[in-house]
């Protein structure tokens, strides 16, 4: 059994003292800045992300991979007491898990969400090690149109699923590969606008990129307006659900896991699409749809093993193609970079140690998150009382000084300034950043293969849909597109997303 | 959400993205002004940069023309000076990390930084400097080994 083999040798790299410590750090601080509010997992992972550089490569995948879903995790505990969902993902949890928590089952919300996640994440894992080799052997017959189009479509799909304006979000995609073309271009030699500035010559770093949009301009704007507190339940109950609690919400688990592993994979899918649509699909077939939005545990059981098997099922296509599929699945291809493993196909095949240990962690990092959570809980709700201006001054201290260790230099915090201010600026504009993330790290990429593309076929743009699967690839995101200027499609993608912010 | 219909309506945010596109396309053409564009079977270091930037200056004219028309959208509140001090005290950070080291760096940021709370209050900000600058200096230059003196002499 070469499957079992394999998960052998994940489970020996991920059960090393080191690496499970790795793993236990890093889902203890998901969880602990996930659970603070104001920060989402997105701004965790950017902010924490130089603290890895000093790892080693796997113990960096880990600790990262943990701190994402513990950070995930965290969110909802937020959302389900406080009523203040940690992330965009736990928007939906709060709905009916805040209610609960009113009521008095705080406790079973809890439980359920974290056991469901489990479930979930446990699902969403296996799916990961069984599509794994099967993508990436395909992936490996793919010659430089076929990448080209993989980006297209990835950066394309990812600005059609996400929030917000698509004319927008595609402006912000073609931001990101710019910004990713600063610099000495490697064939020709010249610089590339640096501005005349000879430290610009390696171009911007990733780092400063996301701490600056992601770090700082939350804080900015998180310091503009009041802060905005919840008001806690103080009772949180008995943790185990009841024997009807469990009956209601089994179900709603298995059809979570099942919207998320799927909508996880698409690009710009992920975590916070696969909870919008696992709550409305439990709405939609519950047999008491009323119930809905006043403490219904099918309303808290669905989205939360939805949003972790959505996170989960992220990892496939960027652990596979090569292609992130939201902005953490980009700051993790960064950070992959920084140690010096090009994500992709090649991935499994020459490191299958990395691959698989980062597999077998991910499933422990889900159990030991059981393990951190629910004991815990009385450790998170108090953190949940630190002011804000107590923390943030902390925050602003590792985003500093990440940048700086990345290439000890005070230019790149300097530079993180001018990314702060854009990032501050474009959320005035309603504009998401996650789109520049994904461009910025896809560019280089892209630009290679496609001037290699175009150098073998002369000149011909044909070529792209001369060759089956990127013509593939081209069609559908074509259609995509398409589909977005027909009026009837566009008011269904505003109203569910306008359905799913109330 | 503050979606009022008005008969004279304007996206404001769209305005802001709109302007912002363009600036930074514009940007973007004239910072890579001397690059060579190329031809498609041999592209220039210039070739994609300045497409994507006529591309980006394109789409912040597209969005800015429509917002004229569209249902009145009012900004967020703009409140600059949380982002005005974060700026200082991040720029202070940059200057002197490398000529006076992590200590002088660390507290010039974290003291200067917390004013742009207006809840904070001296005592705390006294409090948390000290310990936050312990703490990351043991952690940071210490614990990880980042390349930073620590005093400034």
């Amino acid at each position: 059994m070469a499957f079992l083999d394999v998960l052998m040798l994940g489970f020996s790299e991920a059960l090393t003292p080191t690496n499970l410590m790795f793993c236990f750090i890093g889902a203890l601080l998901g969880t602990l800045i996930g659970v603070l509010p104001g920060i989402g997992p997105t701004a965790t992972v950017a902010i924490l992300l130089p603290v890895t550089f000093f790892l080693p490569p796997l113990g960096a995948l880990i600790m990262l991979a943990g701190i994402f879903y513990g950070a995930q995790y965290g969110g909802s505990t937020t959302a389900i007491l406080v009523n203040l969902p940690g992330e965009a993902s736990a928007v939906v949890t709060a709905i009916d898990g805040y209610q609960m928590a009113r009521k008095g089952r705080a406790g079973a919300a809890l439980a359920i969400a974290a056991l469901g996640s489990f479930f979930a994440g446990t699902v969403a894992t296996i799916a990961l090690a069984i599509a794994g080799p099967t993508l990436s052997a395909f992936a490996l017959s793919f010659g430089p149109a076929e990448y080209v189009a993989l980006c297209i479509f990835g950066l394309l799909a990812a600005t059609i699923l996400a929030h917000g304006s698509v004319v927008k979000a595609i402006g912000m995609v073609c931001l990101g590969l710019v910004l990713g073309m600063v610099g000495i271009d490697v064939n020709s030699g010249s610089a590339r606008m640096t501005f005349g500035s000879t430290e610009l010559y390696d171009g911007i770093d990733f780092v400063v990129i996301a701490v600056g949009l992601f770090g700082i301009a939350e804080i900015a704007t998180n310091l503009e307006s009041k802060e905005i507190r919840g008001v806690l339940q103080s009772k949180i109950g008995r943790l185990w659900p009841t024997r009807e609690e469990f009956k209601d919400s089994w179900a709603a688990v298995l059809r979570g896991t099942g919207v998320g592993t799927i909508l996880g994979v698409l690009p710009g899918g992920g975590a916070t699409l696969s909870a919008f649509s696992a709550y409305s699909v439990e709405k939609r077939i519950s047999k008491t749809p009323e119930k809905f939005g006043h403490g219904a545990i099918a309303g808290v059981a669905g989205p939360e093993a939805a949003n972790n098997a959505g996170a989960q099922a992220s990892f496939i296509p960027l652990l596979t193609l090569g292609i992130p599929s939201n902005s953490i699945m980009a700051m993790m291809l960064g950070a992959m970079t920084i140690h010096g493993i090009t994500p992709g196909p090649s991935v499994i095949q020459n490191q299958p140690e990395l691959f698989w240990g980062l597999v077998a962690s991910m499933w422990l990092g889900n159990a030991m998150l059981l393990v951190i959570n629910l004991p815990l809980i009385g450790l998170w709700v108090k953190l949940l009382q630190i002011p804000y201006r107590l923390m943030y001054p902390a925050i602003l201290l590792f985003c500093c000084v990440g940048v700086y260790s990345v290439s000890n230099r005070g230019f790149d915090v300097a530079l993180v300034i001018l990314f702060g201010i854009l990032g501050y600026v474009l959320r005035k504009a309603r504009c998401e950043p996650g789109p520049l993330l994904l461009g910025f790290v896809l560019g280089p990429l892209l630009e290679t293969n496609l001037r290699r593309a175009m150098l073998l076929s002369q000149g011909d743009w044909l070529v792209f849909f001369e060759r089956p699967i990127s013509a593939f690839l081209l069609v559908i995101t074509a259609a995509m597109l398409l589909t977005l200027i027909l009026p009837t499609i566009r008011k269904n993608r505003k109203a569910a997303f306008e359905a799913s912010e109330d | 959400m503050s979606t009022k219909p008005a008969a004279n309506g304007r996206d404001f945010p769209d305005i802001l993205a709109g302007g912002v596109l363009i600036f930074l396309g514009a940007l973007g053409l004239w910072a890579g002004r001397d690059l060579t564009y190329g031809t498609p079977a041999m592209m220039g270091p210039g070739f994609l940069p300045k497409s994507l930037c006529a591309i980006i200056a394109l789409i912040g004219a597209i969005v800015l023309i429509k917002a004229l028309s569209k249902p009145h959208e009012a900004l967020d509140a703009v409140n600059l000076k949380p982002l005005l001090i974060l700026v200082a005290a991040i720029a202070g950070f940059a200057f002197a990390a490398e000529r006076f080291g992590f200590v002088a760096a660390t507290i010039w940021l974290l003291v200067v930084g917390s004013l742009a709370d207006p809840e904070s209050r001296w005592k705390e900000i006294f409090i948390s400097t000290a310990v936050l600058t312990t703490a990351g200096a043991l952690l940071f230059v210490y614990g990880l080994g980042v390349q930073m003196p620590i005093w400034p002499f």
